[in-house]
């Protein structure tokens, strides 16, 4: 019924390859846009926006990094937390070495750092595949967080070994910093993360993108048909890298505020790669539905007590929630293996068929 | 389809509900205190009873005299697990109302410190967070009291060199300490009065993954031979050092710990092996004070309290976390006489922070004679120095075995100031208190 494709005819192979072949998702692409553009900054608490919006829209973009690493390409890495590092204290020094330059140009300079030192560590998934390149990009997240601690000129030697966002505006506005206002913040980030979002999608369904899924699917057999392994893989990690970096550089200086090296330790690694699966490896979308369970998901559960008015110890809370979370994970992945993403698509699908299911 | 339709629509509704409402708000005429609490994760060990200290304190206020002056405190807790991220979210969530932050971590305080001149809410760190914030010129919304991390290294330095720091000339001391901003705190002080006084400062970092497995640091220490291990641990580590060192047969009469690394629960862990093990502190357990008998009477029998037995009581953690939330309800009562309102607001209770005096006299009157080091804040002076006594493990329990030691202030002042200073100009514009000229 929403999903009647009867009387959409195509007429050119264009329009066959259309982002959106099926006007139904248009539409609901622009709803969507409409509630990240419109309804979300007119009704959103500060609150709303600082524990909610901005960090799923941060989150997801890190996944999204991830995505096209391992899911486009097939490459695992356990190393995004530190290239998210990367990101950020490349973004740190540029702006405190010039002052002056925009943020939005230090930020999408701080992307080619972290590119740079991705494309750097994905030097050994020319040799190494699958759990062994797992491990490899584990060294390089060991090793950068302990350069991140012992190199006193990243964070400028202070004392605590944090680096801290300065008031930084842009066009008379300050976007970042402890005097930002959350809906610029706000604005910023999603305005990144969709430009991001635009590339990505473009990047994925085209000649780059099919190169990494051929190479993801069967490496030898791309290699026979002519695709330049070294090129492929280390593309991917060049653009993985660099959105992560961006990511990374959000990150701190539109939401933390500040940050120590610990922060970007394994467990930021794993929180992003449980994004990107629960999600669905390969997909855009998933990126965004698994930010929301992954990341608001536990905030909004810890507000359903206070809510409805029962009192209950926040300790309590934050266990129920843990064993909610976890429940959640298990059910989604056992429903679905492969992802929320899948799990749409799916939806998708049979509501298109509706009512004559086969 | 159509009920999952509906179904996934409720709960988009309802989920849209919950995020987009304020956070709940606390009635009228009641005082809305919020505490970024951890009884999760692994610092909840060390956590557990701090915030049962101070939740008793306030529990005991409302069910013994109805509250502060006539009005209700209504404690909340967030659950943070020491997790900066969470701590931000629970800043968030319980800000609208709040009288004051209790940040409970010094990587939480150094988050929410830049935000306190925008939301103006104090931050009340009591024996924790970034040392500079003395400096109540510069950090106008910040308050340490009664001791800084800076003032605990100097007052552990005094009284291992027996007053004179030129006694620790050619000794080596190391420093194992918690690899977060919280550990990493002393050491610019320890390296100025190394440099000065012709002490070996070692490092030694344990990182939040290896806090349960010490091998390798005391091995270092083993090799190194230090002639102190001074320990700046938090949580797990703790038990992990004291386990570690008991194991390798280091000396534990040269051993201190900061007041965080002097929980009666890790101890006990090694009990007569850790006799004579030192911890400087800004709180002294009283069992028998007035006090605790209220607590007891009011509190735990009614079963009003969440302390799990009734050992827990007379540690040395349950109690500071009582003389915490004592300093807060002092300063709030100061702002309560000082603007006459019933319920003052954030600013006025920063205006009480700013003017505590925590004397004997007032202690007496509290029933907590000898609990807490003395001392009093002002405009410039956020965090007192009120100093320490060193505790010591007898082996069942920490006793009180110094006078009141006091911080060698000629030496830490200008690191302060330097560092204030240092912070302000990082995060210009920084609003500095010019109106205060002491």
């Amino acid at each position: 019924m929403l999903y009647r494709t009867a009387g959409q005819f195509k007429t050119s192979y264009a329009a066959d390859h259309a982002l959106f072949p099926v006007r139904q998702d248009a539409i609901l692409l622009g709803v969507v846009l409409v509630f990240a553009f419109v309804v979300f900054p007119l009704t959103a608490s500060e609150f709303a926006f600082r524990a909610l919006l901005i960090p799923v829209l941060i989150y997801a973009l890190a996944a999204l990094g991830l995505n096209i690493l391992t899911g486009y390409a097939g490459q695992l890495s356990l190393g995004t937390g530190a290239f998210m590092g990367v990101g950020a204290y490349a973004c740190y020094k540029l702006i405190t070495l010039f002052p002056e330059m925009n943020i939005v140009v230090a930020i999408a300079l701080s992307g080619f750092f972290s590119a740079s030192v991705g494309a750097l560590f994905g030097l050994p998934s020319l040799r190494i595949k699958g759990f062994y390149l797992a491990i490899a990009t584990l060294a390089a997240q060991f090793f950068l967080v302990w350069l991140f601690q012992k190199w006193a000129w990243l964070y400028n030697y202070s004392a605590s070994g944090a680096i801290h966002v300065p008031n930084i505006s842009m066009f008379g506005i300050t976007v970042a910093g402890p005097r930002a206002a959350a809906i610029t913040q706000y604005y910023f980030v999603l305005g990144i993360v969709c430009v991001v979002t635009f590339f990505a999608i473009n990047i994925t369904r085209g000649r780059v993108g099919r190169m990494w899924k051929a190479v993801r699917d069967m490496d030898i057999a791309a290699e026979l048909v002519g695709i330049n392994l070294m090129r492929a893989k280390l593309t991917a990690f060049f653009v993985s890298s660099y959105i992560v970096g961006i990511s990374g550089a959000l990150f701190v200086f539109l939401w933390r505020g500040a940050a120590e090296a610990n922060l970007f330790d394994i467990p930021l690694s794993f929180r992003v790669l449980f994004i990107a699966i629960i999600g669905g490896l390969g997909s855009i979308l998933g990126n965004y539905l698994g930010a929301i369970l992954i990341v608001a998901l536990p905030v909004i559960i810890s507000g359903v007590p206070a809510m409805l008015g029962i009192r209950v110890a926040s300790a309590t809370v934050e266990h129920l929630n843990v064993m909610i979370i976890g429940a959640l994970i298990i059910t989604f992945l056992i429903v679905e293996p492969h992802g929320l993403a899948r799990f749409w698509a799916v939806i998708r699908e049979k509501l298109i068929l509706w009512p004559f299911p086969h | 389809m159509k009920k999952i339709m509906k179904t996934a629509a409720l709960s988009a509704a309802f989920a849209a509900g919950i995020a987009l409402a304020a956070p709940a708000s606390a009635q009228e005429d009641s005082i809305y205190i919020p505490n970024l609490s951890y009884r999760t994760g692994p610092f909840a060990a060390t956590g557990t009873p701090l915030m049962n200290g101070q939740r008793d304190y306030i529990t005991l206020l409302n069910e013994r005299d109805g509250g502060l002056n006539g009005t209700k405190l209504v404690y909340d807790e967030c659950e943070t697990g020491y997790n900066t991220e969470k701590g931000v979210e629970c800043y968030e969530r319980t800000k609208e109302n709040a009288v004051v932050t209790q940040p409970w971590s010094t990587g939480i305080t150094l988050q929410v410190l830049p935000k306190s001149n925008v939301d103006e809410i104090p931050i009340l760190a009591p024996g924790y967070g970034f040392s500079p914030m003395a400096n109540g010129k510069v950090f106008q919304w910040a308050f340490n009291p009664p001791s800084s991390y800076w003032d605990g290294a100097s007052m552990i330095l005094k009284h291992i060199s027996e007053g004179n720091l030129d006694n620790l000339n050619g000794k080596k001391i190391a420093l194992l300490h918690l690899d977060h901003p919280y550990g990493k705190e002393p050491i610019p002080l320890l390296e100025v009065l190394a440099e000065k006084h012709g002490f070996t400062l070692l490092p030694i970092p344990v990182g939040l993954t290896e806090m349960q497995n010490q091998s390798a640091q005391w091995l270092q220490i083993r090799r190194e031979r230090p002639d102190f291990v001074l320990m700046w641990g938090w949580g797990a580590m703790n038990a992990g050092a004291v386990t570690e060192a008991a194991k390798t047969r280091y000396p534990m009469d040269q051993f201190i710990g900061i007041w965080w690394s002097g929980h009666d629960g890790d101890l006990k862990l090694i009990g007569e092996e850790g006799k004579g093990y030192r911890s400087i502190s800004w709180s002294v357990p009283m069992p028998d004070s007035q006090l605790l008998q209220d607590v007891r009477e009011y509190v735990v029998e009614p079963g009003k309290s969440l302390i799990e037995n009734e050992s827990e009581l007379d540690s040395v953690f349950y109690q500071r976390g009582l003389m915490i939330s004592a300093i807060l309800v002092e300063a709030i009562r100061a702002a309560q006489e000082e603007f006459d309102a019933q319920a003052p607001d954030a600013t006025q209770v920063r205006w009480g922070l700013e003017n505590l005096n925590m004397d004997e006299a007032r202690l007496e009157e509290l029933g907590a004679a000898g609990m807490l080091v003395p001392f009093k804040t002002s405009c410039a002076d956020h965090t007192g120095h009120g100093g320490a006594w060193m505790l010591e493990w007898d082996g069942e329990k920490f006793v009180k075995v110094s006078d009141l030691i006091t911080p060698d202030r000629e030496a830490i002042e200008p690191l302060e100031e330097q560092e204030a200073q240092a912070y302000a100009e990082a995060n210009a514009p920084w609003p500095i208190n010019e109106e205060c000229n002491m």
